[in-house]
C-alpha cells in the first residue's frame, strides 16, 4: 500500500515526511492552519488520489464533521461512522448510552442548567464531587468540589475555562472516586457487526491533570471476574452502538466496582502494548476494516501473552510542572535488543518545533513475565540517549524502580504523590502551557498509520 | 528549551586552513544551529609571529548547550578536527573560541566570557563587525595598522562541508533549475545582480561586466550596484495550478497587478496574481501540476 503524508511547514524534515511515497505540506506551523486545516487536507488527498484518510490520533482524529466531510468526497475516513464519532465525543451523551447498554458509570447529572441545578445534584450524589466540561479533555474545565462551600465558584470557573477552551461552557458533575485505577478496553469492530476485545491496558501512572506516562497490559492484581466483566461491558457497549473499527473504553475502577468514563473512537498513544500482548497489528486492522473486509477471527481465536509496558519519552522538563520543550536534539540513541519496540519521529539533528505535542518516541517492552517486561525496559531505558533537551526518561526510570509500581499496587495518585516525594514541583490543577493538549495528541498527524 | 546565541571564533593554520575552518562549520552545526558564518579572513599570527597566516571567521550559533558544556564540546571538535592539545599560540590544525554568550559575563579559570582579548584582537573584531553592525564600533576603536593585517580571503572553489541534515532526495533539482533560471535572467542583461531571500537562505547571483561597460561614478571608481529583488510567488493553498492562457513564461513583463493563473481546489478556483509589476525570472511550476502548500509558481523580478 503506497501512502502520502502530510505536514506543516516546520515539519518539513521530519521521518514521516522522508518515509512516505508522497507527502504533501498543507500549511504553516500553528496546527488550526495546518494539520487541522480541512480544506488543504481533503485537497491533498483528492489529487494524490487516496482512497482513505488515516487520523492518527490527535487533531481530526475524533472529528465527526471531518468524517462527514471525507465521505462527502468519497474518501473512506478510516474510523467509526460519523454519528457515533459524535455521539461518544459528547461526554454526558456518552454516558447516557452507555447506562441505557447496562455499563455502569459514575454517579452524576446530564448537563447542568444552573448553578441550583448542581447544589441539588451534588447533595444527592455526596460530596465529593468533580465538575467536568462536556466537551472536555485534558483536564480543561475540570474541578474538585470537596463540599458545598466551594461549589459556586468552582461552577463559575469551570464553566468560563470550558467556554474559553472549547467554546462549550456546558459542564455535568460527579461523583468523585477516590484512588480509582485508570483501566480501559481495546475494541475492534467490522461493518458485519463482529466485535471483539483485546483485553485491557492499565493507565494509572498519570501526571498531574490526567496525562498518561507509563501504559501496561494485562492491568496486574485483577481478579478474574471484574476483569471478565470489564471486557463484557466493553462489547456490550460497542454492540449497543454498533461501533465499527478501533476504539477505547476507559473506566475508572475502585475495587470490584468499574464506572465507564469515556470512550475513545480513534486508535490511541498506547496502542502497542496491547498488539505485543495480542501479536495483532491494530492500525492494519483499521485499515482493513475500513475497507470492508470483516475481522475474520471470533474473540475465541484471540488469546493475550505474555507482558507489555510502555514508557512516553517526553520532551519536558519533570522538575518544572512538565514544561514542554523544544529545540535541536543533537544526539540520539535508541534502544534495542529481544521484546524492545520504539515508535518515534526522532533522530539525530532533528528540530523539535514548539508548536504540537512533547512526545518524541514511545519504548515498549514485552517479556513473559512482568518482571521481565519491568528489567527489559529498565535496561532499555538507559541504553537510550537523547541529548539537546529535557525527557521524561530520568522519571520513568524512578517509577519503575518504585516499590508500588513494582508490586503493581498503583492508582492515578500514584504518581502525584511520587513526584512530592522526590521534590519535583506539582502544580495544582496541572496544566502544562500548551494546554491545549490533551492526554493523546501525536506529535504528527499521518494520513496513514505507523509502519 | 531556552536557544543561547553564542559568537564562535573559528581560526587555522596549518594544512589545508581555509578546508579546516569550513570543516570547522560543518562540524558546529551538531551543537545547534549556524545561524550566520561570516566570510573567511587571512590574518597575521598572533603571539607567536614565527608560523604561517591564520585564516579566521567568526559564526553566530544558535544552541541549547549550556557555556560549559559549549566549550567542552568545542574542544571535542578540536580534537577531532586534529588539534594536538598542549600548545598555546602555536601553529594548529584547529581553535575554536566561545567569544560571547548571550549576555553573560563568565569569569573562572576555565572560561571567560566574553572573550578575554575579544577587544584586541582584529582577527576577530573584523569578521565579528561583518556579522553584526553592533561590533563594528569595537573593530574601529583598533589600530588601522592591525586592521590592514586582515583581508578578506579570496574565495577558490567552493568548499565542501560536512552536513548532519543532507538535502533531501529528489529536492536539490527543482533548486539547480532555478539557480540556472537566475543565471539566464542574469544573461539577458536586465540586471547585473539579483538576490532571492527564502527564509533564512539568501542567494546572490552577480554578473561580471565588461570594463567598458561598467558603470562609473564620477571620481572613477565602480559604482555600488544595487541588487534587483526576486520574489518568489508561492501557492496558499493545495490543489492543482492552472496557467491563465496564454501561458505565463520566463522573460514575461507586466506593468500592474496581473493573474497569472488560479489553483482550483475542492471545485474554487483561487487566483495567482503578481501582485505588482515586474518580470518572470522562472517558471517553478507546469500548467496542470500538484501543488503543495508555499510551493514556488513563479520568480518574479522588481524594479
Amino acid at each position: 500500500m503506497r501512502t502520502v503524508a502530510i505536514f506543516s511547514q516546520p515539519d518539513r524534515e521530519s521521518l514521516h515526511v522522508r518515509q512516505a511515497d508522497e507527502a504533501f505540506c498543507v500549511g504553516p506551523g500553528p496546527a488550526a492552519r495546518s494539520y487541522l486545516n480541512v480544506p488543504n487536507i481533503i485537497s491533498t488527498a483528492l489529487i494524490t488520489g487516496c482512497d482513505a484518510i488515516h487520523p492518527g490520533y490527535g487533531f481530526l482524529a475524533e472529528n465527526a464533521r471531518f468524517a462527514e466531510i471525507c465521505a462527502d468526497h468519497g474518501l473512506t475516513f478510516i474510523g467509526p461512522q460519523p454519528a457515533v464519532i459524535a455521539m461518544m465525543g459528547d461526554k454526558a451523551t456518552a454516558k447516557r448510552i452507555m447506562r441505557e447498554a447496562g455499563v455502569p458509570t459514575t454517579p452524576g447529572t446530564d448537563v447542568l442548567g444552573s448553578v441550583e441545578e448542581a447544589y441539588a445534584a451534588a447533595a444527592a450524589i455526596g460530596y465529593p464531587v468533580l465538575l467536568k466540561a462536556t466537551a472536555g479533555g485534558g483536564g480543561k474545565g475540570m474541578r474538585v468540589v470537596e463540599d458545598a462551600r466551594d461549589l459556586a465558584r468552582a461552577y463559575a470557573s469551570a464553566t468560563a475555562e470550558a467556554e474559553a477552551s472549547f467554546k462549550d461552557g456546558r459542564v455535568y458533575l460527579e461523583k468523585l472516586i477516590r484512588g480509582p485505577r485508570h483501566l480501559e478496553v481495546q475494541v475492534l469492530g467490522d461493518d458485519d457487526g463482529n466485535i471483539v476485545h483485546l483485553g485491557e491496558r492499565d493507565c494509572s501512572v498519570q501526571k498531574p491533570a490526567h496525562l498518561k506516562l507509563i501504559e501496561e497490559s494485562p492491568a496486574v492484581h485483577l481478579p478474574a471476574r471484574t476483569r471478565n466483566k470489564l471486557h463484557e461491558m466493553a462489547v456490550q457497549a460497542c454492540r449497543h452502538v454498533g461501533y465499527t473499527n478501533a476504539g477505547t473504553l476507559e473506566f475508572l475502577a475502585v475495587g470490584d466496582d468499574v464506572y465507564f468514563m469515556e470512550m475513545n473512537t480513534r486508535i490511541q498513544v498506547e496502542h502497542p502494548v496491547t498488539e505485543m500482548v495480542y501479536g495483532i497489528d491494530l492500525v492494519k486492522e483499521q485499515i482493513r476494516i475500513a475497507a470492508g473486509e470483516p475481522l475474520g477471527y471470533a474473540q475465541s481465536d484471540l488469546a493475550s501473552r505474555g507482558h507489555a509496558i510502555e514508557c512516553r519519552i517526553n520532551a519536558e522538563d519533570t522538575r518544572n510542572h512538565f514544561a514542554p520543550a523544544a529545540g535541536a536534539v543533537s544526539k540520539v540513541v535508541f534502544p534495542g535488543g529481544p521484546g524492545i519496540r520504539v515508535d518515534t519521529h526522532l533522530y539525530a539533528g532533528a528540530t523539535i518545533p514548539p508548536y504540537y505535542d512533547s512526545m518524541l518516541a514511545k519504548v515498549v517492552a514485552f517479556g513473559d513475565t512482568r518482571e521481565i517486561a519491568i528489567a527489559r525496559m529498565e535496561r532499555a531505558l538507559r541504553e537510550t540517549l537523547i541529548e539537546g533537551v529535557r525527557t521524561t526518561i530520568d522519571l520513568c526510570l524512578e517509577i519503575l524502580a518504585a516499590p508500588a509500581f513494582r508490586e503493581g499496587r498503583y492508582d492515578i495518585e500514584f504518581l502525584p504523590n511520587l513526584l512530592t516525594e522526590i521534590g519535583a514541583p506539582v502544580s495544582l490543577n496541572g496544566t502544562p502551557p500548551l494546554g491545549e493538549l490533551g492526554a493523546a495528541r501525536p506529535p504528527r498527524a499521518k494520513p496513514v498509520g505507523p509502519p | 528549551m531556552t536557544v543561547h546565541r553564542a559568537y564562535l571564533g573559528i581560526g587555522a593554520n596549518l594544512g589545508a586552513a581555509a578546508e579546516s575552518v569550513e570543516r570547522a562549520i560543518g562540524a558546529l552545526a551538531e551543537l545547534g544551529k549556524v545561524q550566520r558564518t561570516s566570510p573567511l579572513y587571512r590574518s597575521e599570527p598572533w603571539g607567536v609571529r614565527d608560523q604561517p597566516p591564520f585564516v579566521n571567521a567568526v559564526v553566530l550559533l544558535e544552541t541549547p548547550l549550556a557555556p560549559r558544556a559549549l566549550l567542552d564540546e568545542l574542544g571535542k571538535i578540536e580534537l577531532r578536527l586534529g588539534r594536538t592539545p598542549g600548545e598555546r599560540w602555536g601553529p594548529r590544525a584547529i581553535d575554536l573560541d566561545l567569544l560571547l554568550y548571550d549576555d553573560l559575563e563568565i569569569d573562572s579559570p576555565e572560561l571567560h566570557v566574553p572573550h578575554k582579548h575579544l577587544r584586541e584582537r582584529a582577527f576577530v573584531l573584523v569578521p565579528l563587525a561583518q556579522l553584526d553592525e553592533q561590533f563594528a564600533p569595537l573593530r574601529d576603536a583598533l589600530d588601522a595598522s592591525e586592521l590592514a593585517g586582515v583581508v578578506p580571503l579570496p574565495r577558490s572553489d567552493p568548499p565542501s562541508r560536512e552536513s548532519v541534515t543532507p538535502m533531501p532526495q529528489g529536492r536539490l533539482r527543482p533548486l539547480v533549475e532555478r539557480i540556472a533560471a537566475l543565471a539566464r535572467f542574469l544573461a539577458s542583461g536586465d540586471a547585473v545582480r539579483v538576490r532571492v531571500s527564502r527564509g533564512e537562505d539568501e542567494i546572490e547571483l552577480a554578473r561580471r561586466l565588461r570594463p567598458a561597460l561598467a558603470p562609473r561614478s564620477s571620481d572613477g571608481a565602480s559604482a555600488e550596484l544595487a541588487p534587483l529583488r526576486v520574489d518568489e510567488i508561492k501557492a496558499d493553498i493545495v490543489g492543482i495550478f492552472h496557467a491563465r492562457p496564454p501561458a505565463p513564461a520566463e522573460g514575461d513583463r507586466f506593468e500592474g497587478d496581473r493573474e497569472l493563473g488560479y489553483i482550483e481546489a475542492l471545485g474554487i478556483r483561487t487566483p495567482v496574481r503578481t501582485m505588482g509589476a515586474g518580470r518572470i525570472v522562472s517558471v517553478a511550476t507546469a500548467d496542470g501540476a500538484a501543488v503543495e502548500y508555499g510551493q514556488p509558481l513563479f520568480l518574479v523580478a522588481r524594479g
